[in-house]
């Protein structure tokens, strides 16, 4: 299983790069993954679409669905991807600390 | 009409090919495929396979198929023509016949009397490690979208060779993993279905749904759960749940507006059969849950939701693995739609999508001619600029990313520059705005494909259409006092 190292940051991650264990997320963990997702800086935007993801996973065991995501946060899906520009399932799920999504999705 | 195309060079081919896979991972599947399952044994591999071949022929009736195939098989290549994978490559080796052939070599050589005679006494032929590989790589080339079939004057459905020969594979350990992890989990995953939903998250979508169509149209739009004895039992591609809202507001608004009892059941929601693209053994294990759960709820139909592969595998193969003449009628939601707008049961308004709209044919809807004309005249009746796509119909062009290739996203290049090459040049072509695909495999194909290719055009489900321009019965309508009312209690 490949590990990912990003500064102090070491986690296990799978072939795509989507976290093995979730439940080691943290804050640090979320920039590091955004680095492979070429975003630099997580703004508050960013952090807004991270938590709500989160909060929807903790209680669902999986991402909203996508129209719920943007209306819930407010976001329309154009600006979604100027957040996280491989789009909400591979890239804002990834650094949210999601299991990659599985399907056609 | 057949539309010219560049054909790419080797080097395009190449980077279309880039590997992202770790170099490390590749070593250790020693192969030139990158998409295979996780690590699987590569020792002893030609016998194996042959030992998997053998189980199979011995409990199915490709025999029957292969015996004709080998005789008649001719290699004049006419499938080349309409072969979309070959026409964007020009390489020989993607001629359907050549792929087809590497099969049938192995059945000619080990499985017939003639063969193993002649193989014997030369000395030649036999299975190698290099012709599994070469397999491994050609088949899953391939879209599945067999519209070579239509071709071959000797009536050789090549489809069914790349089908046995991925099956013969996936019997080896060699599968993509994108396909075979989803499969798991609807197999034997706690949630039961390929993008792994937990009914709880299910339901939370439905009821956000319901609420979003309750403010935008004045409308109480239910999705009915768990309703025992109900008219159809509604199996979506399980993704719909997390990307396309529309088509499913869509689809709950014109049983709305017809009052038909539906239902979606929370044991089996799931449409997609990926077996049909890699192995029979988990068809009739994804099939028999699609039956297992329309009897739990003692329903009378199955209808399917905008996906191709998902509507063939239920139509197909549910007579075949659950009750012959006995087994559940399984319609497409297209199917109903059509029915009930023609009984004039559903009211479309013709002044709400005004754009250029044209019809994208899933291949496993259309090339064995099951839908092609419902949703054209449903289209015809409401969009005023509708405009066709040539050739289309059961010749239509694949939208390349078919026979579950579109799950395996280690290859989005290939599917974008290679497999989907000539769809780009057909939407390019016809100029639509909007591209109408009812296929949850299309949807996400076309849409990267529209993306990597710079085309601007929208790509959406049939019912996401019918949603913008549905009229619903004044008495479906709730007064807006009380609309605010509902709204306060939900």
């Amino acid at each position: 299983m490949p590990t990912f190292e990003w500064n102090d940051v070491k986690i296990e991650v799978d072939e795509d790069g989507f976290m093995e264990n979730p439940e080691e997320w943290n804050e640090r963990v979320a920039l590091a993954l955004a680095s492979t997702e070429g975003v630099t800086e997580l703004t508050e935007d960013h952090w807004k679409l991270i938590n709500y993801l989160r909060d929807y996973y903790q209680k669902f065991g999986i991402a909203p669905m996508i129209r719920k995501l943007c209306k819930e946060t407010g976001f329309p899906l154009k600006k979604v991807y100027e957040l996280f520009p491989s789009g909400p399932a591979k890239g804002a799920c990834k650094v949210a600390g999601l299991a990659k999504p599985t399907g056609c999705v | 009409m057949r539309i010219k195309t560049n054909i790419i060079t080797p080097e395009e081919r190449k980077k279309a090919f880039a590997i992202p896979k770790k170099p490390e991972v590749i070593e250790r599947q020693r192969l030139p495929v990158r998409y295979h399952v996780e690590d699987y044994d590569v020792e002893d591999r030609p016998r194996r396979f042959l030992q998997a071949f053998a189980a199979i022929l011995k409990h199915s009736s490709y025999r029957l198929a292969l015996d004709h195939y080998i005789r008649s098989t001719a290699k004049c290549a006419r499938c080349a023509t309409s072969c979309q994978i070959y026409q964007a490559t020009g390489d020989p080796k993607d001629i359907p016949c050549y792929r087809s052939e590497l099969l049938l070599n192995v059945y000619r050589r080990h499985f017939t009397l003639g063969g193993m005679l002649k193989g014997r006494l030369l000395v030649t032929g036999h299975l190698t490690d290099e012709m599994i590989e070469e397999m491994a790589d050609s088949f899953w080339n391939c879209t599945a979208c067999r519209r070579c079939a239509l071709e071959c004057p000797t009536g050789i459905d090549h489809g069914l060779i790349t089908h046995l020969g991925r099956y013969i594979l996936s019997e080896i350990g060699i599968a993509p993993r994108a396909l075979v992890v989803s499969t798991r989990e609807q197999l034997e995953g706690a949630s039961g279905n390929t993008s792994a939903i937990p009914v709880p998250a299910l339901l939370d979508t439905l009821e956000f749904l319901s609420e979003d169509m309750l403010e935008d149209k004045r409308v109480e739009i239910k999705f009915p759960i768990d309703v025992e004895g109900a008219d159809y039992v509604f199996f979506p591609a399980v993704s719909d749940f997390l990307m396309e809202a529309e088509t499913l507001m869509g689809i709950a608004a014109v049983f709305t507006a017809t009052g038909d009892s539906w239902t979606i059941g929370t044991g089996y929601f799931d449409g997609i059969n990926y077996g049909l693209f890699y192995s029979d053994r988990m068809l009739e294990r994804i099939v028999k849950k699609v039956d297992a759960e329309t009897r739990r709820l003692n329903g009378k139909n199955v209808l399917i939701g905008e996906c191709g592969h998902a509507s063939r595998s239920a139509k197909c193969f549910l007579p075949t693995y659950c009750g012959y003449k006995d087994a559940f009628p399984v319609i497409n939601i297209i199917e109903y739609t059509h029915r009930v707008w023609k009984e004039g049961r559903l009211k479309l308004d013709p002044n709400v999508v005004t754009e250029k709209v044209a019809y994208h044919d899933p291949c496993n809807l259309a090339r064995q001619r099951w839908i092609i004309e419902q949703p054209r005249e449903l289209l015809k009746a409401f969009c005023p600029n509708y405009i066709e796509m040539t050739p289309n119909g059961d010749d239509n062009i694949c939208c390349g990313g078919g026979g579950g290739t579109v799950s395996i996203d280690e290859i989005r290049p290939y599917r974008t520059t290679v497999g989907g090459k000539l769809k780009a040049d057909q939407i390019r072509a016809c100029g639509c705005e909007v591209l109408v695909a009812p296929c949850a495999n299309c949807k996400k194909q076309l849409r990267e494909l529209v993306e990597d290719q710079g085309i601007d055009c929208e790509v959406v489900g049939l019912h996401d259409l019918i949603y913008k321009a549905i009229i619903f019965d004044d008495s479906l309508k709730i007064p807006v006092e009380k609309k605010h009312d509902t709204l306060k209690e939900v």
